[in-house]
């Protein structure tokens, strides 16, 4: 009901932005007096952005803004930052089946139970709208957004996060695959082929060699009149051919320094093209990331903390600690800040980083963030960076979006305080032009504009 | 072709005589009767070691250990030169008996169903036809504890020796211990994926299920004593099987094995132990015993542990296991060895090798198989010495039998002169020249 | 704050990133020298360079900035080679399908294994590693040098020969037979199984060779019509690489006629060179074994934990020996891999095999079957400088293994031996780990694949342990 108790703002917004082929200007919007802060990280105080047909028309301290603009009073209060760019989000994904049954040839389970659908859409099979908005409140205004699922759960689509029926909002489709090494879902009693890390590495080789033998036989097939077998159809293999051409690069999960040298391995054999994501212990491996020139879409989802460490920054009395103990928790906490440390140690070795959910709750990113600022050795500007333009890169759209640029697409959030603050909240979001409000309030906070 | 059947049909014919039962424990009978042993090294724990010495047998028993027996002629003379004997080895923790083969659970009798058994007998399950029985006395194995393991009071254990037709004959204890599964505060492996919150939720509830049996056990028993006592005047009350069966562990009659593994549920067990005034109690596994080595010691308590498993935490030193039993040794803890094994039980003097390498030393370590289980199990008159009186559980080897290159050549159980003969050397005899492929 | 992290690092940095196949030079004096292949040599030193054994003599000299360990009093022998184990394993069971070739236990490495270390410390230094035996034809098994602290990339054994499993009897058939309602649900099932992949296997090749050969022509030429594409296929190449003999078979089985009926098949197909695991009725075959050139790898002393193994005997190695085949013994076990010198000498103490034949069985012997002894397996100029020093004769139970080489360098030392060896640390693993019960570890752990342990790790969930 909310929604139809919007401003006529909204009302205008909507028919604004998905129209192609603009024959004529449509009015700006402006937003005025606000400190902007840009991926590059510099910090305009009492600025200005106007925007019009979903593109910054212009950004500053000094900008005149058009006759036509509608425009918003920032009060010199308000913070705004480039939109946050998800690279690999599950949020808008349908869940796995909570349940497997057992499959009659647990050998030749078929592609899905084994978890092989590199021909899955998103954008055909999006479920939850709500998260979207859940994502724009959280400063997010694009995401690719992939599907759930285990070695190959489908293709990765572009979306901008502003709206409700996303279908509409799509910038571009198959921008890449998801791959991860997990094995066929379910477990010893009702699991299926490839169970295994090594069952998977050989059904990713097994495919490649299955999708090309196809291609070829469509190709001769082709390429002569008659007396040539007709090639089955194939979608599975067929969604393969682009990776195989490295039109398509691999989304390819790996955390574990090993599971990322496994990548590496399957990399060079066929050949494909990859995006690492999540890479909780990327930085084992960061030296050989920078000399391959693969990205990561890092993972935030750090391990919670020690509990003791906790209990004794509270001051919390304890037991008494052994020896053993002592021993124990030094090496415990020495991995734990390998962990929040990783982003770091990837930069610093000149590891091109993003960000991707890929799985974790965005209710968490904002204490993650504190993690990143205060023990994991990023500064405030550099973790910005990662959740915009560096994205953004990887993505293959930095041209076009990830910072507050004129001539970029005018995707930003606007917060109540700096973001990094466990106070800030976001009071608009412009999603490739499209304005949301959210109301503010200490409790609960609602979606207002759409 | 005609090769390839006959082979199969010999592998088939074999097989079918091997699996006639009749054959499948004693394969001669055992000799029995009066026997002197001479000229050997003997190890007799309790008294130190007789070079020289003489070992009669009469009967069942021991009739004389020294220098200098008159032997008469009606003795089977056994000339033991460079020879030495050892009192029979004990091992105070075993399924042998009720578990023939783990994988056909048709042959699992060490298990009964539900959680509080007090009642149900490791003695009536044993099968004294088990091809293990065998295989395991002639390395030297001459008695076992055998036990119940599931639940949380799974039932008495049973002291026997391996020789016999009959768990009678067998028994020297048949109810030698009642044994609890004490339950841990700990995931109880990685399969386990309950919250800590949880587990120790269960954990304070299993405790408290135990509690509230045993005061019922005691309550139990306090009636019936006194009903017993003088039942003039007095209702009979119900009787209770499971409840009249602590009422001998309540008394302490016969004491209680509790099975514990880690550090802090030790220390439960302790406390709890203290709580439970009257009984006798015994810990079994015991694998971070070193971790409270002196609390158990203070609590007097016993510990049945073992070496060759793999260190219980990752970051545990490589030698934890072998070294356990020194370290509670050292502290002061009565310790025996309890392998937990079944068909393995024959590698029970390796296992006190082990714990003899590692810290207990050698002496420590034979007690550990030998006397000290007897004083464990309160068999002690009988059992685990070379001394006049006791039962004749012998053995005859040629040097230390915790070396694996050590030939043990003569078990004698309860006097009886075993056969040193078991399915693995009967099919060595009959296979070890087999002859040519078309034989 | 910063700095103290980043200190912590840099400390952490220099240990996990180990030194790639790092070899090491080392000068062992005095030690008493179970060469295996040449007897014992007393008072001897073993001069290791860069990883290799370059002399063994009296008097040696430690070249400059050659460390020299003193080994009076003690043994020197060569590392013990576990030809069966599934330690370091990631996965153990690509259990789906009765043939899962193309699988490789190389891709199932997991070189943070602290049972590296614990074998290590029993003086192991190469083992097999094995895919499990829920197939009648498994993975392919992976020889790994222990060097543990190298990482992935350094464990496989270099320029060791390719190996696979095979598995006869009870769990194959219990796997799939039983669990899953597919062929072979019986012991006639397996054989055919096998036939029926080895022929398959000749006619893929024979296709896809021809396939081949009319595609160059084709695309050199274009004429006519194009040939049918032939997918490679990974596990039918497998297969056709058994056949070719570029793949050593080493068959997990147990009872006498399954170990008949494999070698009848494997004859049909010209396979040679084979060893059968477990085979615990091996000595009822020997004569047969003996005369197809078959080797076994036994245990010392399991039995009677299932069906299959009820009618055996300890003094298997022994008959086997006896009769002339090479045999070795292996754990399986995590637990047994820690001292398998102490296995091997259970072979001395059933049936009698001599001491020296005793130490073959975990040195040489499963060089031998793993295709590694021109490089491996005993004390000899050449050979690769894996050797253990031992407090006393490594048959005794009361000996300690003090030092473990491989290549040189030191891995395992019993003086500077720290409690916590782990290498990789799970920040939120609890300081407290599951406990067990002492009467059910391993071999009675309720589990899918006899004694195979279900582990939940970072990895996911892995079948680990024994799969015997």
């Amino acid at each position: 009901m909310k929604l139809f108790r919007d401003s006529i703002l909204g009302m205008i917004l909507f028919i604004m932005i998905p129209l192609a082929g603009w024959s004529q200007s449509m009015p700006a919007r402006a937003l005025d007096n606000v400190t902007i802060h840009t991926a590059e990280g510099k910090t305009i105080e009492t600025g200005t952005i106007v925007w019009r047909n979903g593109i910054i028309e212009a950004i500053g301290s000094d900008v005149s803004i058009p006759f036509d603009a509608y425009v918003i009073d920032g009060g010199d209060s308000l913070y705004v930052y480039p939109g946050f760019i998800d690279g690999l989000a599950l949020w808008a994904s349908p869940d796995l089946p909570a349940k497997y049954s057992k499959p009659e040839a647990p050998g030749n389970p078929g592609y899905e139970r084994a978890g092989i659908q590199p021909h899955r859409q998103p954008n055909k099979l999006l479920a939850k709208a709500d998260s979207f908005k859940k994502a724009r409140k959280h400063g997010f205004t694009t995401a690719a957004l992939g599907l759930k699922g285990q070695m190959l759960p489908g293709q990765i689509d572009l979306f901008f996060v502003n709206g409700k029926d996303t279908g509409a909002y799509l910038i571009r489709e198959g921008i890449g695959l998801s791959a991860s090494f997990e094995q066929a879902p379910g477990s010893f009693g009702n699991g299926a082929y490839p169970a295994t890390l090594m069952g998977v590495m050989a059904r990713f080789r097994q495919l490649w060699y299955d999708a090309a033998a196809l291609r070829e036989q469509s190709a001769y097939y082709a390429s002569v009149s008659s007396g040539y077998p007709v090639p089955a159809r194939d979608e599975v293999l067929e969604a393969l051919y682009p990776a195989m051409d490295k039109e398509q690069p691999l989304f390819f999960k790996a955390d574990t320094k090993e599971h990322i040298s496994r990548l590496f391995r399957l990399k060079d054999e066929l050949d494909f093209n990859v995006v690492l994501v999540s890479g909780k212990e990327g930085f084992q491996q960061a030296e050989e990331l920078r000399k391959r020139n693969i990205p990561v879409l890092a993972s935030v989802d750090f391990p919670e903390e020690p509990g003791w460490r906790v209990k004794e920054r509270e001051g919390e009395d304890e037991a008494e600690v052994t020896e053993e103990m002592r021993r124990f928790r030094e090496r415990q906490l020495q991995a734990y800040q390998a962990r929040i440390t990783n982003i770091q140690r990837l930069i610093e070795a000149g590891v091109k980083v993003g960000y991707a959910s890929n799985g974790m709750k965005i209710e968490d990113l904002k204490k993650h963030i504190q993690i990143l600022m205060d023990e994991g050795g990023l500064s405030e500007n550099q973790i910005l960076a990662m959740l915009t333009q560096h994205t953004a890169d990887i993505l293959g759209i930095g041209d076009k979006t990830g910072d507050l640029k004129q001539g970029h697409v005018a995707s930003f959030t606007v917060f109540t305080r700096p973001f990094t603050e466990a106070e800030a909240q976001a009071l608009y979001s412009v999603s490739g032009g499209k304005l949301s409000e959210f109301e503010i309030t200490t409790s609960e906070k609602e979606d207002k504009a759409e | 072709m005609h090769t390839y059947l006959s082979i199969i049909l010999l592998s088939c014919l074999s097989l079918v005589i091997t699996v006639e039962p009749a054959k499948a424990q004693i394969t001669e009978k055992a000799e029995f009767g009066k026997f002197a042993i001479t000229n050997a090294t003997i190890h007799t724990v309790n008294s130190g070691v007789i070079e020289g010495g003489v070992v009669l047998i009469d009967g069942e028993k021991i009739s004389y250990v020294g220098k200098n027996a008159k032997i008469t002629a009606d003795y089977t003379h056994i000339d033991a030169s460079g020879k030495h004997v050892y009192p029979g080895l004990m091992d105070s923790g075993t399924l042998l008996g009720l578990l023939e083969i783990s994988a056909v659970p048709v042959t699992n009798d060490q298990a009964e169903l539900g959680e509080y058994n007090p009642h149900v007998l490791a003695f009536t399950a044993i099968n004294p036809g088990s091809v293990a029985i065998p295989v395991t006395r002639v390395n030297g194995v001459t008695h076992v504890i055998s036990l119940p393991v599931s639940g949380r009071i799974s039932g008495k254990a049973t002291l026997i020796d391996l020789y016999g037709y009959t768990p009678d004959s067998m028994a020297v204890r048949a109810k030698a211990a009642l044994h609890i599964n004490w339950p841990s505060a700990y995931k109880q492996g990685g399969w386990d994926d309950r919250k800590p919150e949880k587990i120790k939720e269960e954990y304070q509830k299993n405790i408290k299920e135990l509690n509230e049996y045993w005061k019922k056990a005691g309550f139990y028993n306090k009636m019936m004593n006194e009903y017993e006592e003088n039942s003039s005047g007095k209702t009979k009350p119900d009787q209770n099987r499971q409840l009249d069966a602590m009422r001998e562990v309540i008394a302490g009659d016969i004491p209680v094995i509790i099975s514990v593994e880690r550090a802090n549920d030790i220390l439960d067990v302790i406390k709890w132990t203290r709580e439970h005034k009257g009984a006798k109690f015994i810990l079994a596994g015991v694998e971070e015993g070193w971790r409270v080595a002196e609390e158990i010691a203070e609590a007097g308590l016993p510990c049945l542990v073992s070496t060759l498993y793999t260190p219980v935490r990752d970051y545990d030193n490589y030698q934890r296991p072998y070294q356990n039993p020194g370290l509670l040794h050292k502290a002061g803890v009565k310790v025996a060895i309890a392998t937990g094994e079944t068909e393995n039980v024959r590698n029970l003097p390796y296992h006190a090798g082990y714990a003899a390498a590692y810290g207990l030393g050698k002496e420590e370590a034979l007690k550990a198989v030998t006397i000290n289980p007897a004083e464990i199990f309160g068999v002690d008159d009988r059992l685990g010495s070379i001394e006049t009186g006791k039962q004749a559980n012998l053995i005859i080897s040629d040097g230390d039998p915790f070396e694996p290159l050590t030939t043990i050549e003569q078990v004698f159980i309860r006097g009886y002169k075993i056969p040193m003969v078991s399915r693995h050397t009967q099919l060595y005899e009959e296979y070890l020249h087999r002859g040519a492929v078309k034989n | 704050m910063r700095i103290i992290v980043a200190l912590m690092y840099a400390l952490l940095g220099t240990f996990l990133s180990g030194h790639a196949q790092e070899k090491g030079s080392v000068l062992i004096k005095h030690g008493t020298v179970l060469t295996i292949t040449n007897g014992e040599m007393e008072n001897t030193d073993v001069l290791i360079e860069r990883g290799i054994i370059t002399e063994i003599g009296q008097g040696l000299v430690a070249p400059d900035g050659v460390e020299t360990v003193d080994a009076t009093g003690k043994y020197v022998m060569p590392g013990i080679i576990d030809a069966h184990s599934h330690i370091a394993g990631v996965h153990i069971n690509e259990w789906t399908h009765p043939v899962t070739a193309e699988v490789t236990m190389e891709e199932s490495v997991n070189p943070n294994d602290i049972n590296i270390y614990w074998a290590l410390a029993g003086g192991v230094t190469t083992i097999n590693l094995m895919h499990g035996s829920a197939n009648v034809i498994g993975g392919r098994n992976e020889t790994l040098k222990l060097r543990y602290g190298a990482g992935l990339e350094e464990l496989p054994f270099e320029g060791a020969p390719q190996t696979i499993k095979f598995a006869l009897g009870e769990n194959p058939t219990r796997v799939h037979g039983q669990g899953f309602g597919v062929q072979p649900r019986t012991r006639m099932g397996v054989e055919q199984v096998i036939r029926e992949h080895f022929d398959a296997a000749l006619d893929y090749k024979r296709r896809r060779e021809a396939y081949l050969k009319a595609k160059k022509e084709y695309d050199n030429r274009p004429k006519g019509i194009p040939p049918l594409p032939v997918a490679r296929n990974l596990r039918l190449e497998v297969l056709a690489d058994i056949i070719d003999g570029k793949i050593l078979v080493h068959c997990h089985s147990y009872r006498a006629d399954e170990i008949l009926m494999l070698m009848r098949v494997f004859e049909d197909y010209g396979i040679e060179g084979y060893t059968f695991q477990h085979a615990n009725e091996a000595f009822k075959v020997a004569p047969e074994l003996r005369k197809n050139g078959a080797h076994t790898s036994v245990f010392s002393d399991w039995w009677a934990y299932k069906f299959e193994v009820y009618y055996s005997t300890a003094y298997n190695a022994s008959i086997l020996n006896a009769n002339g085949i090479t045999n070795s013994i292996n754990s399986d076990s995590g637990e047994l891999i820690r001292h398998l010198n102490h296995e091997a000498a259970k072979t001395v103490h059933y049936g009698g095999t001599s001491v020296e034949e005793a130490l073959k069985m975990i040195t040489i012997n499963p060089a031998i079957q793993l295709g590694i002894d021109n490089r491996v397996g005993s004390v000899e100029e050449g050979k690769h400088g894996d050797v253990a020093i031992w407090s006393g004769h490594p048959l005794s139970v009361y000996s300690m293994c003090e030092k473990t080489f491989i290549d040189g360098k030191k891995y395992f030392d019993r003086e500077r031996d720290d409690d916590d060896m782990r290498l990789k640390i799970d920040p939120e693993a609890d300081y407290e780990e599951p406990a067990r019960r002492w009467y059910e570890r391993e071999k009675y752990e309720d589990s899918c694949l006899q004694g195979a342990i279900v582990r939940f790790g970072e990895e996911g969930m892995s079948i680990q342990q024994g799969s015997y």
